[in-house]
């Protein structure tokens, strides 16, 4: 049998491809979500666009002695490379969407070519150019010659494909060589890590001679990005190509070899579900993304925070550094704990494991995760804000003994099933309802009013708010039996929460 | 362990899903539920191990009422779909966990696995291969194995020789025949092969559009009366 030519297989294509787009879209979110994303999505956009206008206002401030180009030129690299990071973190590779197309009479390279070409239109592509569109249409233009603009948002094109061929190829190797892959990230990072804090300042002077080049109608740095897009994009193509090609034979690969570890004997039940708990986080894409982008928030996020210095001097956005510096992760990942289970709930209330038992191990794992954090993040609070240790010691105490609870009185009524091996993208709101977003009102507005009250007395403030933390922690035996009462009177509305959203 | 069923009801809407006014289970009996797909089998069992609640009526396990006293449970090996399995942990971390959850020590989860290793030979799978990595055929045995090595008083499994080699089904079968008669385990199995199950079972229900339709001892005559019976419904429902 002849494959189907290529001038009719993009188009079926196509259909298929905006078809499960937008049924996932009407499928996913309730209408709350919708609204709460499209209003993210047109906020983000705004700020976006504000900065890609008028971004001398910003820069003026910060660089006062630079043109807002010259900003700008010297930080692309950078920028792309912080961009290439947040794509590697979230965005989708086609390879699964071809899956299902292969034992069809379809040719391979149209199958290919015909995804390649489509994961181009991804929201990280579109957003970027929100900024630099706008700032090209502003600044640019005005600075250099017709040739030397028109080539410099062609370079910006080139570096946004670029970027985004290379995340595919980067997530191909680290699915067959993970070591590798992240020995060379550790390399870069380090290597850019020393080159900005040295003064060396490599990346910006490379960043800025290139960009510089190309907007005084330079060729050769617009030659070199078209054969580094070139490359990744041929690389990919390959790459994926391998890809699909083993999966033929998927049923007969190696999976991949996990490691294990034991818990003692004697801690019975409830050493069995605290194993679980963790390697729920280690063996699953999206709670271990979770798990990721807590540490990422707990250390890159506070360095910039405290860094910025006078952003963080009113003490309601002190008491929102408190609260995410050592609760980040039972904020983020304990609000959908439970939902984390819901492929094999049944595994757990049809046999003979206790409710407190099981909240018991989850409340324990959020708990130490408020220590981990505190202690992780002591340093830095040292080092950039030692005035601000004890707020973060006082937090450490509030967090585990009582945003611990608020999140698990929250966690314990999610009723939306969550695919566990999906990844954790932008947009990949499974699991999450109208509540999650509301939540945050009770559990970051009490000790942000109550600080602000204490306003006169800071330290007495914390204090107290410690001791509240404190006193919540001792009375952890009794929210375990609390919730393990609410957790068996809903636990039928839970299976048949987590079987109907799952369909 | 006697199972007790009284005016169970469950509707989804206007559909009436199961519909058993009464029906029991004595002590050892080996019970083969059987019907067509939507007959209400997996709702029985669902409502069964108290996964569903029914909108009327309520069953007992020797007397205690299901949503009121869980100690059913830890007298209780079950295994209906892939959700009873926890699948990102290896088969020795799972049934260590499952052993756990029936109070049983290290020593004690590989003595009892004993026996069932011709049926999956635990002590030489690949310790580092998660569940989810395993084909549908292995991972149903990890699900029936963790239902039966704890020696539980009372066993319910669905479609447990469904996607099975043929070698791994008679071994099945002599396992659950052997249990009956060994340890006299009360057991519900629901089943799409009528072969397999008048095999192994004393006892069939036959259950239609939620409700029972025949109740009867297996003898030699069952399966041809059930292969009669599901003949006739083939060209009623293709007519």
């Amino acid at each position: 049998m002849r494959s189907l030519p290529t001038w009719r297989t993009y188009p079926l294509l196509a259909k298929n491809q905006y078809r499960i787009a937008f049924r996932q879209m009407q499928s996913q979110q309730g209408w709350f979500m919708r609204i709460v994303l499209a209003f993210m999505m047109a906020y983000s956009a705004f700020i976006l666009l504000t900065l890609g206008f008028f971004f001398d206002r910003f820069s003026i401030e910060l660089w006062p002695d630079a043109t807002a180009v010259d900003v700008v030129n010297r930080s692309l690299l950078a920028g792309f490379v912080s961009l290439f990071f947040i794509r590697f973190l979230f965005q989708k590779t086609p390879r699964m969407k071809v899956v299902p197309y292969l034992h069809l009479p379809i040719k391979k390279n149209a199958l290919v070519s015909f995804f390649q070409s489509a994961s181009l239109l991804s929201i990280h592509n579109f957003y970027p150019l929100l900024f630099f569109v706008p700032f090209w249409m502003r600044y640019v233009v005005a600075e250099g010659s017709l040739v030397g603009n028109s080539m410099w948002i062609i370079s910006i094109f080139l570096l946004l494909i670029a970027s985004h061929f290379a995340n595919l190829l980067l997530r191909s190797i680290l699915k067959r060589r993970a070591t590798l892959f992240y020995l060379w990230m550790t390399l870069f990072i380090a290597t850019a890590f020393v080159d900005e804090t040295a003064g060396i300042g490599l990346q910006k002077r490379a960043s800025e001679y290139l960009f510089s080049n190309i907007l005084s109608g330079e060729f050769s740095g617009l030659f070199l990005l078209v054969a580094f897009t070139l490359f990744m994009l041929a690389s990919s193509t390959v790459s994926l190509h391998r890809a699909i090609g083993n999966s033929h034979d998927d049923s007969h690969a190696e999976p991949a070899k996990t490691r294990s570890f034991e818990v003692p004997s004697d801690w019975g039940l409830f050493g069995q579900l605290l194993r679980i708990e963790l390697l729920l986080m280690w063996r699953n894409r999206r709670p271990r993304h979770y798990l990721f982008v807590s540490l990422l928030f707990s250390t890159m996020y506070l360095v910039f925070m405290l860094a910025s210095g006078t952003a963080f001097d009113g003490i309601a956005f002190s008491a929102l550094l408190g609260l995410f510096a050592s609760g980040g992760f039972a904020l983020n990942y304990g609000q959908l704990m439970f939902g984390w289970d819901s492929s094999y709930y049944p595994a757990l209330v049809s046999r003979n494991v206790s409710y407190s038992e099981l909240i018991r191990a989850k409340i324990t794992v959020l708990q130490i995760s408020c220590g981990v954090l505190f202690v992780g993040s002591l340093p830095l609070f040292i080092w950039l804000r030692p005035d601000l240790v004890p707020l973060h010691f006082s937090f450490m105490f509030y967090n585990a003994g009582v945003t611990t609870m608020l999140i698990m009185e929250l966690a314990s009524r999610n009723r939306q099933f969550i695919d566990i091996g999906k990844s954790g993208g932008f947009f990949n709101y499974e699991g999450f309802s109208a509540k999650h977003w509301l939540w945050f009102i009770p559990t970051a507005l009490p000790p942000l009013l109550f600080l602000q009250v204490m306003n006169d007395s800071p330290r007495l403030g914390l204090v107290v708010l410690a001791s509240i933390g404190f006193l919540s922690l001792l009375l952890t035996g009794g929210w375990t039996r609390y919730f393990a009462r609410g957790l068996a009177s809903r636990k039928h509305s839970m299976l048949e929460g987590y079987r109907t959203s799952a369909r | 362990m006697h199972v007790e069923l009284n005016q169970i009801q469950k509707r989804y809407g206007d559909k009436i899903a199961l519909n058993v006014p009464a029906w029991s289970l004595e002590p050892g009996e080996v019970l083969g539920l059987v019907g067509s797909n939507g007959a209400g089998k997996t709702t029985f069992l669902r409502i069964l191990l108290d996964l569903l609640k029914p909108d009327e009526g309520h069953v007992r396990m020797d007397g205690r009422e299901l949503s009121k006293d869980a100690s059913w449970r830890t007298r209780t090996g079950s295994f209906l779909d892939r959700s009873f399995l926890i699948e990102y942990l290896t088969i020795p971390e799972y049934l260590e966990f499952v052993g756990t959850t029936f109070g049983l020590s290290k020593r004690e989860i590989k003595a009892n696995l004993q026996p069932f290793e011709p049926f999956l030979p635990v002590s030489r799978v690949d310790r580092s291969r998660l569940i989810r990595d395993l084909s549908t055929g292995n991972a149903k045995k990890v699900g029936i194995l963790a239902a039966l090595f704890v020696r539980p008083e009372f066993v319910v499994l669905d479609e447990p020789f469904a996607n099975l080699d043929p070698p791994s089904q008679i071994q099945l079968k002599n396992l659950l025949v052997s249990m009956a008669e060994k340890d006299n385990t009360t057991m519900i199995i629901s089943s799409h092969d009528l072969g397999h199950v008048t095999d192994v079972c004393k006892r069939i229900t036959l259950l239609d559009r939620g409700s029972v339709q025949r109740d009867v001892e297996t003898s030699e005559k069952t399966l041809a009366d059930l292969n009669a019976y599901f003949s006739g419904e083939a060209v009623s429902s293709a007519t």
